[in-house]
């Protein structure tokens, strides 16, 4: 699985592509702790752009599990987005599209993360 | 070819050529594509979980998978000479937890029994043996009006 990072001023967007199974998790977890994390400063907003996310098993489930629970921990708004239908079908089967937001595309989500104006 | 069977060792790293072993059955037998991402799913987890639940100490673990199909569905059969584990008796995680609450693990069983349209487990001797079939909708040539 290889992963993309795009910066939209506060804004990081997460963009995982491939499979996101048991060998990928431990890798894009790291990936994902150090975006919450931040280089000097941490993001306002992370979103997970999903729409090259071929496939997710518990295993993946379980990273944005965590995530969710470190963003909303460090005050970071944290969603989904653009998901495919397979991956769609294991977040409404697990019940993790009730607890993580999931936005139908990657604009709806930009628009509906903070916005901090100077 | 109505019948696959493959042994691996119960190693994580085995879990890429058991996707190989689901994914050449599949174009062999013109499955749907779109449905075969129930069977990579299932047989990730339940592979995952004979790991976890494993082998006792010093001694290596087998785990042998199987793919029948007949002309109403798929069965893929997973077994394992590990101690004694029933999947099913994992009692399902709450769906309605908040995100601090839900819990972090059994979420993989729990994606199976939903998935498949059915899930046995049965203990055969020193093995144990999880049975899961899903109904599967094949668009033959056979049948389509001339």
């Amino acid at each position: 699985m290889n992963t993309r990072f795009e910066t939209l001023a506060l804004t990081t967007v997460v963009i995982p592509q491939g499979r996101l199974d048991f060998g990928a998790a431990a890798g894009f977890q790291r990936q994902v702790e150090a975006v919450l994390a931040g280089a000097g400063t941490a993001p306002a907003a992370v979103i997970i752009d999903c729409s090259a996310l071929d496939y997710v098993s518990s295993a993946g489930l379980r990273v944005f599990l965590l995530a969710a629970r470190a963003a909303q921990r460090a005050g970071i708004s944290f969603a989904l987005c653009a998901l495919t239908p397979a991956v769609r079908e294991v977040f409404d089967l697990s019940g993790f599209s009730r607890i993580i937001s999931v936005h139908a595309d990657r604009a709806t989500a930009v628009a509906q993360a903070p916005h901090l104006h100077e | 070819m109505n019948e696959r069977r493959t042994t691996v060792p119960g190693d994580p790293a085995q879990l890429p050529v058991l996707m190989r072993f689901l994914q050449e059955f599949w174009s062999a037998a013109d499955l749907p594509p779109a449905q075969a991402l129930t069977f990579e799913l299932a047989l990730e987890e339940v592979f995952m979980n004979v790991i976890m639940h494993g082998a006792p100490a010093g001694t290596a673990l087998r785990i042998e998978v199987s793919l029948i199909l007949t002309n109403s569905g798929l069965t893929m059969t997973v077994e394992d000479e590990g101690p004694e584990f029933n999947p099913l008796s994992l009692p399902p995680p709450d769906t309605t937890a908040s995100l601090g609450e839900r819990p972090v693990g059994g979420q993989g069983v729990f994606l199976v029994r939903q998935m498949m349209d059915a899930v046995n487990y049965q203990r055969v001797g020193v093995r144990n043996r999880l049975t899961m079939t899903k109904y599967i909708i094949r668009f033959s040539g056979d049948h389509l009006p001339a």
